[in-house]
């Protein structure tokens, strides 16, 4: 079986070793995709654009379509649920 | 062992499930037949609303448990794969674990719930990433040529997608993968090499 996996609290990427979380720092919850250079997590509008940026690139997705789909993901995840759950 | 309320509860949702999963390995999640699960899990149809009060309720989780098992054995099988070969093999070991309930998410995508669709996008934007940073590595080597990655990524999904979609035209009955998935991932990589070879030829990658 797969043991479990953690995963970023800002974008769903699995945390699977140091290396995946921000400044290799295994306390912070979130990925190094989703942190700024200081290492603070990136504000919501910057982690959705990363997040469109990343759907439209991997799939050549339209961009309002990679838009809504990271809006979407972004809302079940726990860094943002709270606050944008109707955004 | 006495075994509690709760955990008999925890048992017959568990035993509906199974039941769910089963045929939608058959038939598909859409057209999900509640009367049927109750059938198969021996409890009335009464008692499959009392553990997924909707049908779209089960449906919904018939199919988060699918994508998460998918997901889930994606990553495993994707660590420590570093090669296109190995990548493109990774993907194909994880949708063959699960491939009649992989079959059906490509078929009724369109027709599934917006949370599933994302999920969907996001397991498929995972395998893209892992794609073409593999290909850059390639690429760097000069063994591929340059390829933006969404089409590469979409070139090999196309590919996987049409095979398993349309089945009963290449391996009725039987595992497509397990017939045709080194077929495709010899053939991909044969249309990327920047010095083809046909990829069963000695000391090709």
């Amino acid at each position: 079986m797969t043991e479990p996996t953690t995963t970023c609290i800002s974008c769903g990427m699995p945390l699977r070793s140091a290396e995946d979380h921000a400044k290799g720092d295994t306390s912070r919850p979130y990925c190094h995709h989703c942190a700024r250079e200081d290492g603070s997590m990136k504000s919501y509008d910057e982690v959705l654009q990363g997040m469109t940026a990343f759907l439209a690139n991997a799939q050549g997705l339209d961009q309002a379509v990679a838009r809504t789909a990271a809006k979407g993901m972004m809302a079940s995840l726990p860094a943002w649920a709270p606050a944008r759950a109707q955004a | 062992m006495p075994t509690s309320r709760a955990q008999k509860k925890e048992m017959t949702r568990q035993r509906i499930l199974d039941a769910a999963l089963a045929q939608c390995a058959d038939r598909g999640f859409v057209g999900l037949r509640t009367a049927e699960v109750a059938r198969a899990t021996g409890v009335s149809h009464g008692a499959v609303f009392s553990h997924f009060p909707t049908r779209e309720e089960l449906v919904d989780v018939t199919v988060a448990t699918v994508g998460r098992a998918i997901s889930d054995r994606l990553h495993a099988e994707l660590r420590g794969a570093a090669g296109l070969r190995e990548i493109l093999t990774a993907h194909l070991a994880a949708i063959r674990e699960h491939e009649e309930h992989y079959r059906w998410l490509a078929i009724e995508w369109p027709n599934l719930p917006p949370q599933v669709q994302r999920a969907w996008l996001g397991i498929q934007s995972a395998i893209s990433y892992h794609l073409h940073a593999a290909a850059e590595r390639a690429r760097a080597r000069g063994e591929i040529r340059e390829v933006p990655q969404h089409l590469l990524f979409n070139t090999w999904i196309a590919l996987v997608h049409h095979y398993l979609i349309h089945r009963e035209l290449f391996a009725p009955g039987r595992s497509v993968l397990d017939e045709r998935g080194a077929e495709l991932i010899d053939h991909f990589l044969y249309l990327l090499s920047t010095a083809p070879t046909r990829a069963s030829d000695p000391g090709s990658n």
